[in-house]
């Protein structure tokens, strides 16, 4: 954990994204378990006849739907059978989840594939959206989004990942073929990289327009590389894609290029996985695999009251469960012991001012914590710019009163959206 | 199946690692220079009333919190604070009835009937200075106060000389009043000390620069000019620096986090405002030290300063 220094004239911490190795080293597979968890974005519907049940044989690469006409699938990683379907819980804001459990048999799949790979945007939103890396072919196939460019992001994110970094590095002859597939899918001719400057020229192919990204946490984040490289402010409560800026993780177009090349989809997530320790470990696990079974192999031992953080470590979230599976966009697992958490208070904000200085939105935090304290979300998005928020966490990060500013944040978001359907 | 229990909670899953308690406690670290000094030149009096207004302040919060039943808030170190700065804002012979109700005021006027820390719209501690000197302002006369002592420099209050007897003595060179050799209060007489208090803060991020260096710069811009029209009854923008409040006003009061705006520029002009008043309540009001009135006054003001603000990413724009 990065501490305040102790001296602090600006106000300001140095969060830096971790840095990749000279010469990083190719991650540690993990071995399929025997059970596999699929999260679906759908929960179950009591009313309608699902189309997988308890007791399915499923194959390997077998598009798992749950109900007729849904957009929403999981593709199974493994040749099995499904042991049960339930409702799983991911965090308090996000809905609810189907989660599939497959029992993985011995049968020989190696052959399961597709007969004809199309280069187009339907076929990949129904069959390739679930690629490691998660490349969101779904929202692009929506109706009424006017594409005008791709960023493929080599730089991460979130602070301590290098999961983006390594595989966008590590691969790039792959990620280059992606690349050119990714434009005939997409239709799309600017084509642009972002990628850590220190890193340039392991990546080094044409038909992009590199962006070289700052290391500085937030500013890999979208809606910052859209005002600093693409000089375009996303307007308040707008998503990229809505502004015609799609962006895709590296690791989505070197799979995409795999999942070509074999005309198969491919399954191996690589993570960055921090320990307790803080040591950095690089695995490669297939997707569905239990984090648990991921501790067991590489000896972390999970205690009660320890916090298992998914995704990193300002945007992440803390799953209830050592059991959360590993998912497409699950770039870096994080494991904090106990005594390692901060908690949070619930005293008043003092006004100190130093989230105000650190937000990268201009966001007047101080202002709005107290309307969302107090469940205005309607004031807080018109007069104290709630949905100008990008979600970087760097508030509450610095917060001396240690309120849960995000947490308010993302809650008043999510009220405010549902307060507009109902309106 | 095993069911462990883990810890889940929101991002961000860091934090600096700072607290109230330490902010607190650096604002206690940085007055002590000065708070020390005054006790050496006033002697166990002075030792006395910062030590009763300290714990008293404690106490009341304490017992504020047991009757309104909330959680005990007294380990944040803000009510040690709060009595701190009150008590170094006293005569050293203060009545211990007098502190007592000073604390009183401070904490339960000024704090917990707003809802306790960072609530306040003003700083708790120049309240309870505020109602205490206009209900008992025979016990705030520094001449009067320091009768029985015996200085070795000027005992007469700077700022009260100058006002009756115009701004022509040399009665008071600069150099002693900024080594603290003045009659004053407790803990504002030893500028240097709450200079180097003042200025670890601004260091360490405790204080916010913009209001100390424009507080600063209302005082000195505004007595240059009173100065400048009339040299024989104002006195020039170091004396005004160096004497009464100003000090412990520039570093401590006016950085008040909770009564204070967070944006730069409103910031700025709230310093200014605030420097600009002193000097006009000292020149050409009735109390000789403004101070303390100058900075509840612009408490008001912040909330409407702090209006003044960057658009936020992404909002009015018009092509939205």
């Amino acid at each position: 954990m990065i501490k305040r220094s102790f001296f602090m004239l600006s106000n300001k911490p140095r969060l830096t994204c971790d840095l990749l190795e000279t010469d990083p080293e190719a991650p540690l597979k993990m071995d399929v378990p025997g059970l596999l968890t699929l999260l679906l974005p759908e929960p179950i519907d009591g009313k309608r006849t699902a189309l997988i049940k308890k007791g399915d044989v499923v194959e390997k690469g077998q598009k798992l739907l749950l109900y007729e006409n849904d957009t929403q699938y999981a593709v199974s990683p493994v040749s099995g059978t499904i042991k049960s379907i339930d409702t799983f819980t991911v965090d308090e804001v996000s809905g609810l989840r189907t989660r599939i459990t497959i029992e993985k048999d011995d049968r020989n799949t190696e052959h399961v594939g597709y007969t004809d790979m199309p280069e187009d945007l339907s076929f990949a939103a129904q069959h390739l959206n679930q690629l490691p890396g998660a490349p969101g072919f779904d929202g692009l196939s929506r109706n009424g989004i006017q594409l005008n460019a791709l960023v493929i992001t080599v730089a991460d994110t979130d602070l301590l990942s290098t999961t983006s970094q390594y595989v966008g590095t590590a691969h790039a002859a792959e990620l280059e073929k992606g690349v050119q597939i990714l434009k005939r899918i997409t239709n799309l001719s600017k084509v642009y990289l972002l990628i850590p400057g220190y890193l340039l020229e392991r990546v080094q192919f044409d038909g992009v327009t590199v962006m070289p990204a700052s290391l500085n946490y937030p500013d890999t984040l979208p809606a910052l590389v859209m005002k600093n490289h693409l000089d375009k402010i996303l307007p308040a409560g707008r998503t990229p894609e809505e502004m015609g800026i799609f962006f895709i993780r590296a690791e989505a177009v070197v799979s995409l290029a795999r999942a070509f090349e074999a005309n198969a989809p491919v399954f191996e997530k690589c993570i960055t996985l921090i320990d307790k320790t803080g040591a950095r470990h690089r695995i490669e696990a297939v997707i569905g695999t239990p984090l648990s079974s991921i501790f067991s192999q590489l000896g972390i031992q999970i205690d009660e009251q320890d916090r298992i953080v998914i995704g990193g470590a300002m945007q992440g979230f803390a799953t209830f469960t050592d059991h959360h599976p590993v998912t497409p966009d699950m770039d870096s697992i994080l494991v904090q012991d106990k005594g390692d958490i901060i908690p949070l208070s619930d005293t008043n904000c003092i006004n100190c001012g130093r989230c105000v200085q650190i937000c990268p939105a201009d966001i007047p935090v101080n202002l709005l914590v107290r309307f969302l304290q107090t469940a205005q979300y309607e004031t807080a998005a018109d007069k104290y710019d709630l949905e100008s928020c990008i979600d970087c966490g760097l508030c509450a990060y610095v917060c001396t009163s240690r309120i849960a500013l995000s947490q308010y944040i993302r809650l008043g978001k999510h009220e405010l959206r549902k307060l507009r359907i109902d309106a | 199946m095993n069911n462990k229990k883990l810890t889940v909670s929101h991002a961000p899953f860091w934090h600096d690692g700072d607290s109230l308690f330490k902010k607190n406690l650096n604002f206690i670290i940085a007055l002590l220079p000065a708070a020390i000094f005054g006790v050496l030149q006033f002697g166990a009096p002075a030792l006395g009333v910062l030590a009763l207004s300290v714990s008293c302040a404690m106490l009341w919060e304490l017992i504020i919190n047991a009757v309104s039943k909330r959680p005990f808030t007294i380990g944040d170190l803000d009510a040690a604070l709060i009595g701190l700065l009150f008590g170094m804002m006293l005569p050293a012979v203060t009545p211990w009835w007098l502190v007592v109700v000073g604390t009183f005021v401070a904490i339960f006027m000024g704090k917990m009937i707003f809802g306790g820390i960072g609530a306040s719209p003003f700083n708790p501690a120049l309240l309870g200075m505020a109602i205490l000197m206009l209900s008992w302002n025979m016990f705030f006369d520094f001449d009067t106060a320091y009768v029985n002592y015996d200085f070795d420099f000027t005992a007469l209050a700077p700022l009260v000389a100058v006002k009756f007897q115009g701004a022509a003595t040399d009665l008071f060179p600069l150099s002693a009043l900024f080594m603290g050799r003045e009659v004053g209060a407790v803990g504002a007489v030893f500028s240097l000390g709450l200079i180097i208090g003042g200025i670890y803060l601004i260091l360490r991020g405790y204080a916010r620069w913009e209001l100390s260096v424009s507080f600063i710069a209302g005082i000195v811009i505004t007595a240059f000019l009173f100065h400048l029209v009339n040299p024989e009854s104002y006195a020039g923008p170091w004396f005004h620096l160096f004497s009464g409040y100003t000090m412990l006003g520039a570093f401590f009061l006016i950085t008040d986090s909770s009564s204070s705006p967070v944006q730069r520029i409103p910031m700025l002009i709230y310093g200014l405002l605030a420097g600009f008043m002193i000097i006009l309540m000292r020149n050409i009001g009735s109390y000789a030290d403004g101070t303390i009135l100058a900075i509840l006054l612009v408490n008001v003001v912040s909330p409407l300063l702090d209006n003044i603000r960057p658009t936020a990413l992404g909002k009015d724009m018009s092509n939205a």
